[in-house]
């Protein structure tokens, strides 16, 4: 091919300027440490990398409502434990209140009991972050209020809240309540965790019932009936130990799953958008060097020409 | 025999002839880097014979014409392949536009966010979720609202910007369409002259044509046309069938008009005739402006009607922790118009997350919204929001691509051809300064010749003596 005057500078300029578009490509590359940052690098790439990055986020947005929940459980266990002890020296007084006791003794721990009830309706009325978290979803409203007579001695406690339990995500479409009934009278559903009428549990009946018994001095009414309804709430509390227990070591392992997912998708995400270093450090220099090799060349051939052997 | 004052006759036509040698050299030296000049060869041939005693003998020399070296073919070549860069060029310049206006890049380094609609699509559906396991916080509340308001926001954004992409491409069909009339002027005057010039003092008019191919190439850019070139030099041009140019007139010109929606077409301006351009910036820009930023667009208007009126339709039965129920999320119906209802924007507590009033720790509408993120929508393909967002960006990402791929084929092709052709008409200075030499040499010779007559000629005057 006959070569002219233009050929050489216009060779070379086509050259520089590819040489300079592969050099600024590897540079950018090595400087993100990625190989693809726009749609047009890897579209098919650059789709998967939104898809597990928006899951990620997600994955992430789990791991807080599983914090939630666990925070929820751990006010509830706290709770359904000090109810637990209440009922265990509640049953203990009522063993203790035989036909052998003195009606002054049975009136002294009359008004123990008297203080017991007191204390369950303060557990049953316990708040987290401001909220209620016994009423169901009802949380912005006492779940327990009582009723006292002339005396002030509380009478009887009814339950404002609803049997509802608020559930939220904690891994896709998985829906878990760390939150416990306070009361269900219906006798289906979720168990009540102070009032239960499948269970037949009713701490604050049965503890008022212990507290009159022992004023009036009914150690027999305490022995046959109050002992065995005591029972039945230190089992309801036990339950609901358990299923609080199960809730969780759930929340546990659902923990370790996402975490786990997570990790994964960082790892694929990683080998999608991250650049081989090594290999771009190569072609980088690959680059360079025929950048420098086209400039000496080309320098070299352009400052020459027949002009140099005329006279 | 031409004898003693033929000789020196033709010692002087000689000494022009190897004079004009040096004058083409000199001409084709000063023009080595004009754009579009192809080389120029003086054509020598012998003079008349004169007949003679021993036969017919020779006089000398003639330069008889300048020809230009110039290859048809390889020039209707670049003119087709130019129409199919400028298109190129436009769409990729229309595609790199709504890239950008997406702003949606990949960054793993940093922060790990998305960025751009895509960030803020996570952000609404995990404050969603937030909402859902505490129901009564205001302040996980507030977030939800500034969430959606963050996203309502990047859409009303992106779609300005593509808007404003839209109306920045029918700007540049307006000026492209206008440079086109400016040349087609150009070349219609250029028409008149070479056929003047070439009528006239007969031989071609190669400067002339220099530069009425130039502004052909130039035109190629912008537009596809047809050109044949009539007997008398002259260049007829039509586009798309419409007769542009014929002889020196030029009998129609371009402009363009709205074809509806602000969208500008390009027609003739004397017979109103709506015209493919077929190729070149202006056709690029049209398909850019109606095919890719087009659909971009409706995607994202797509998504958009999509979230507004699910999340509307889900959020609106609720109930909020007032009890008032009824209530949007958001207004608008599309990517330009969504905003979030400035009613439940103002409170919190407004934001109706329970199915049942009165129940603040009620999550069941909030929980469905949130569920809502991994829901396939049957008016997005059966594809998630997100989903389709991401489709959205990998579909742009892939028109970019192929348009960058297709470039960078043409401009290979495109520079072989120009190599070539600068191997057929661009100028050598190596080969001009041989040439200088060689006519040099020749006029210093036929400068010889004559002083050779004139001494001949003095010995003849000197017989008489």
């Amino acid at each position: 091919m006959r070569v002219t005057f233009n050929t050489f500078p216009n060779g070379l300029i086509d050259q520089l300027s590819r040489l300079n578009t592969q050099q600024n490509g590897f540079q950018a590359e090595t400087a993100t440490g990625q190989r693809i940052t726009n749609a047009e690098d890897d579209p098919a790439s650059v789709r998967r990398v939104l898809d597990m990055q928006g899951e990620t986020k997600t994955l992430d947005q789990y791991q807080r409502n599983i914090s939630r929940h666990q925070e929820l459980a751990s006010a509830s266990f706290t709770a359904i434990k000090q109810s637990k002890s209440l009922v265990d020296r509640a049953a203990e007084i009522a063993t203790l209140a035989d036909g052998t006791k003195s009606p002054e003794t049975l009136k002294t721990l009359g008004i123990e009991v008297d203080s017991l009830l007191a204390q369950a309706v303060q557990l049953s009325n316990t708040k987290n972050r401001g909220d209620y978290i016994f009423g169901g979803t009802v949380p912005d409203k006492e779940p327990f209020t009582v009723t006292r007579d002339a005396s002030g001695s509380i009478t009887g406690v009814s339950y404002g809240g609803n049997t509802e339990l608020p559930s939220s995500e904690i891994s896709e479409k998985v829906l878990l309540s760390s939150q416990t009934i306070g009361a269900n009278s219906t006798g289906s559903g979720g168990r009540g965790l102070f009032v239960d009428s499948a269970s037949g549990a009713d701490i604050f009946q049965h503890l008022i019932s212990l507290r009159d018994n022992l004023n009036s001095g009914n150690a027999a009414a305490i022995n046959k009936t109050d002992l065995a309804n005591l029972q039945k709430d230190e089992n309801s509390f036990l339950f609901h130990i358990g299923t609080n227990g199960v809730v969780q070591s759930r929340l546990e392992a659902t923990t370790a799953i996402v975490k786990q997912r997570s990790d994964s998708l960082t790892k694929l995400v990683s080998k999608e958008a991250d650049a081989d270093l090594a290999d771009t450090l190569v072609k980088l220099n690959q680059t360079q060097t025929a950048y420098k090799a086209a400039l000496q060349s080309g320098g070299k051939i352009l400052s020459q020409s027949l002009l140099d052997y005329l006279r | 025999m031409l004898g003693l004052f033929g000789t020196l006759n033709m010692g002087t036509r000689s000494l022009a002839t190897q004079q004009l040698g040096t004058e083409v050299a000199g001409n084709n030296l000063a023009n080595v880097n004009t754009p579009g000049y192809a080389r120029q060869r003086v054509q020598i041939q012998t003079s008349i014979t004169v007949p003679s005693a021993l036969g017919p003998q020779g006089s000398g020399a003639d330069g008889v014409g300048i020809a230009q070296l110039r290859d048809v073919v390889l020039d209707r070549q670049i003119l087709s392949e130019a129409s199919i860069k400028g298109q190129l060029s436009a769409q990729q310049k229309g595609l790199q536009f709504a890239q950008a206006s997406l702003g949606q890049q990949i960054d793993t380094a940093g922060s790990g966010g998305q960025h751009g609609i895509a960030e803020e699509m996570s952000g609404l559906f995990t404050a969603f979720q937030s909402v859902s396991s505490s129901p009564t916080d205001l302040a996980e509340r507030q977030i939800l609202i500034l969430k959606a308001q963050n996203l309502a926001t990047q859409f009303n954004q992106v779609g300005a910007r593509l808007d404003n992409v839209a109306a920045g491409l029918n700007d540049s069909i307006n000026v492209d369409t206008k440079k086109a009339n400016l040349i087609l002027t150009d070349i219609a005057k250029l028409n008149g002259e070479i056929t003047k010039t070439e009528q006239g003092a007969g031989g071609r008019a190669n400067d002339l044509r220099d530069v009425r191919q130039t502004q052909m190439e130039s035109l190629a850019s912008l537009l596809k046309f047809t050109a044949s070139e009539a007997s008398n030099g002259s260049v007829q041009i039509s586009v798309d069938g419409q007769t542009l140019i014929s002889g020196a007139v030029l009998s129609d010109t371009l402009e363009t008009f709205d074809s509806g929606g602000g969208k500008l077409l390009l027609r003739t301006t004397t017979s109103q005739t709506p015209l493919d351009a077929a190729g070149g910036t202006i056709r690029g820009s049209i398909d850019s402006r109606d095919t890719d930023l087009a659909s971009v667009r409706g995607n994202l208007d797509q998504i958009a009607s999509t979230l507004i009126s699910r999340v509307n339709a889900i959020h609106s039965a609720g109930f909020s922790l007032t009890g008032s129920t009824g209530e949007n999320l958001f207004t608008g119906t599309d990517a330009t118009s969504i905003k979030v209802n400035a009613t439940v924007a103002g409170d919190p507590r407004l934001i109706q997350a329970s199915d049942t009033a009165g129940a603040a720790g009620n999550n069941k509408v909030v929980l469905q919204l949130a569920q809502l993120a991994s829901e396939s929508q049957a008016g997005l393909k059966d594809q998630t929001l997100s989903g389709s967002y991401n489709q959205a960006v990998a579909a742009m990402g892939q028109d970019l691509s192929s348009i960058n791929t297709q470039i960078g084929n043409q401009d290979i092709v495109q520079s072989m051809l120009v190599r070539q052709r600068d191997a057929v008409m661009g100028v050598s200075v190596d080969e001009e300064m041989t040439d200088l030499i060689k006519y040099q040499r020749a006029f210093q010779a036929s400068a010889k010749l004559i002083s050779t007559i004139d001494q001949m000629l003095d010995i003849v005057m000197n017989l008489k003596r």
